[in-house]
């Protein structure tokens, strides 16, 4: 699995981003995109589209993590979104690593259908296994605690006096930090 | 927000070469960005960062409430030198008070989210539910009159009205009889208008506007004989939010 | 007893039943608003920004002297270094409910340093990542107005300043105390 992580402001601005791959099930933690090429610029055109959808989604439920909220066929990409209270957007595209069987994305659409444990996901590897299904409910509890412990990460940084709203997070540490979420938990 | 605008926003963070394989090489340092300067922050020799401090650190913790008094008369009287008017002042507290709402918000949320589930870093999924963001104007209003407050002043705001005027729905009032802001505030007789607790509905629309909810929030002196420092902090919802309002009370959402 | 068990004893005994208490976030969170804001006013100039830092504080001691002596009810100390504990045990205790360590005193016994261990201003703060403010800003710089304008009050011109700080990336936060002299009863406390 192949993960790009991006932090937006309430305006859309990017504050912050990073692609790493699974390191579970033997994984070395490296992303491996299915368009090595131009995955940066798809991972954010695909992100931005979903956009539509998480705002629709943040009126009608209130929780702060959304689980999986879109879907882009045409890549296999999935979107997982978390909604700070103060506005902030932290989304996940995830990518499975070989083109699963067509079931897998055959209902998702950009315009948003849900795909909630629709179970479509890859035969090739366990079920229970967070790299193999993205949309399993092991997935979604293993992406709900990478997003808290990137919340938290996120707050120390928003308390700081010398942080505004809209800057973008540049800091090692909390890259390290996020770093070390997705190995923990993804 | 339109598509454009967005494209544009997704454009304005260049990344390190197309190639995202290479990611790994420059996993640390990965985002370039307009401003080259960064060569991080340095830190101590025991590493200790904002990073390394528990959130919860200061959560009970105690000062003077005299220190307080001293640095927020300090935060006035500057302001005052860089103002040409009351309202001006008002203005400039307000300002101040604002991003401390957002701040506020997500620590008040991170608190609430690590109480109710404590218990999850050791079991592999909890039943206990995280808070959830107010999707309407009361449970915000409750959020300010309860946890907000408590979190600033340990104790619930006094009071939280409706405005009756069939003309002014969008207004809602939190009512302090003894604003802490107030107490060892002197105001000059030539400015009793001031309210210095502009400061503090500068937070209040700090909240109100990173929850979504647009939102004016001004302070006014209302005295009773009993209560001389009382305020009012008068909520004035935009348009959008109301609309929204009808919107999602249709839809069932609470 | 030494004196600084004696001011530990009294700084601890004020705090418990004198000092009227908010929550301290509250005032984090506002000396943050405070910084950041000169920051922004003097447009990352922090040169200024730790001289206005310090201006506020003096006001501030001015007027807290009389909170604190009104409170500690301490009569005139001895010598410097009771001063230096009385600052550090009792004021900071009252104040900021903390307890810097008094050391590095030099041999004539006019000048010495505060050690923070903590610093409650501090809390949640990093400086701004722009290559200059950890060289520029002295992030607590009111603490050593504060104690110019307190000491003033009575009788004591010092200089203080900070030589080091976390925040900075160091080892530790340090201020520097030094007497200037005594000042002469007959002259105005507020000569500036």
């Amino acid at each position: 699995m192949s993960y790009y992580f991006t932090i937006l402001s309430p305006t859309d601005v990017p504050l912050f981003n990073i692609a790493f791959g699974t390191s579970k099930s033997g994984g070395d933690g490296i992303a491996r995109f299915r368009f090595p090429d131009t995955a940066q610029y798809m991972n954010q055109f695909i992100i931005h589209s979903s956009l539509d959808v998480v705002e629709e989604a943040q009126w009608m439920n209130g929780n702060m993590y959304l689980k999986h909220i879109d879907t882009y066929p045409p890549a296999s990409a999935y979107i997982s979104a978390f909604l700070t209270p103060s506005g902030a957007r932290f989304l996940l595209l995830h990518q499975p690593p070989q083109l699963p069987s067509n079931s897998a994305g055959a209902g998702g659409s950009m315009s948003g259908s849900l795909l909630l444990g629709s179970g479509g996901g890859s035969s090739r590897a366990s079920a229970s296994s967070v790299a193999a299904n993205p949309t399993s409910p092991q997935t979604e509890e293993a992406v709900r605690q990478f997003m808290t412990e990137v919340y938290e990460n996120y707050v120390k940084t928003v308390m700081s006096p010398f942080y505004r709203q809209g800057m973008e997070i540049k800091s090692s540490v909390f890259r390290g930090r996020v770093t070390a979420a997705g190995r923990k938990w993804l | 927000m339109t598509q454009p605008a967005r494209h544009a926003a997704m454009l304005s963070i260049s990344n390190g070469g197309p190639n995202a394989v290479a990611v790994d090489k420059q996993q640390s340092q990965h985002i370039h960005t307009q401003s080259q300067s960064s060569q991080g922050l340095r830190v101590p020799s025991n590493r200790k960062t904002i990073y390394d401090r528990h959130l919860n650190r200061s959560r009970s913790a105690e000062l003077s409430r005299a220190s307080f008094a001293f640095l927020f008369a300090e935060m006035v009287t500057y302001a005052q030198r860089r103002v040409t008017g009351i309202q001006d002042l008002e203005r400039r507290l307000n300002e101040q008070g604002y991003p401390l709402g957002l701040r506020l918000l997500d620590l008040l949320y991170y608190r609430t989210m690590a109480s109710s589930t404590s218990s999850s870093l050791s079991s592999s999924s909890t039943s206990a539910a995280p808070p959830n963001r107010p999707l309407r104007i009361l449970p915000l209003l409750h959020l300010i009159h309860g946890p907000l407050w408590r979190l600033l002043f340990n104790r619930p705001a006094d009071a939280l009205e409706h405005s009756v005027s069939p003309e002014t729905p969008n207004e809602y009032m939190i009512t302090d009889n003894d604003p802490l802001v107030n107490t060892y505030i002197s105001v000059p007789k030539e400015m009793s208008m001031l309210n210095c607790a502009a400061f503090v509905a500068g937070i209040i629309e700090g909240v109100c506007d990173g929850c979504g909810f647009e939102a004016k929030v001004t302070a006014h002196n209302q005295p009773t004989e009993m209560w001389p420092g009382r305020t009012i902090f008068l909520l004035r919802f935009g348009e959008s939010v109301m609309e929204r309002e009808k919107v999602l009370e249709r839809a069932g959402v609470k | 007893m030494s004196s600084a068990t004696k001011a530990s004893r009294i700084g601890e005994e004020l705090w418990k039943t004198r000092v009227d208490k908010v929550n301290a976030e509250l005032v984090t969170l506002t000396y943050g608003t405070i910084v950041a804001q000169l920051c922004q006013d003097y447009d990352g100039n922090y040169q200024e920004v730790n001289k206005q830092l310090e201006k506020m504080g003096y006001n501030i001691g001015m007027r807290l002297i009389e909170d604190f002596l009104a409170k500690s009810n301490v009569g005139r100390c001895a010598n410097f270094r009771e001063t230096a504990d009385m600052i550090s045990k009792v004021g900071f205790r009252i104040f900021l409910n903390i307890a810097p360590t008094v050391t590095n005193w030099t041999s004539d016994n006019n000048q010495f340093s505060l050690i923070f261990d903590e610093n409650p201003l501090a809390d949640f703060v990093e400086l701004p990542d722009d290559g200059r403010a950890q060289d520029e800003l002295w992030f607590s710089n009111i603490l050593c107005g504060v104690l110019r304008g307190a000491l003033e009050m009575v009788q004591m011109q010092i200089e203080a300043h900070f030589v080091s700080d976390v925040l900075r990336g160091d080892d530790t936060t340090e201020m520097r105390v030094s007497l200037v002299r005594y000042i002469e009863d007959e002259m105005p406390p507020d000569e500036e």
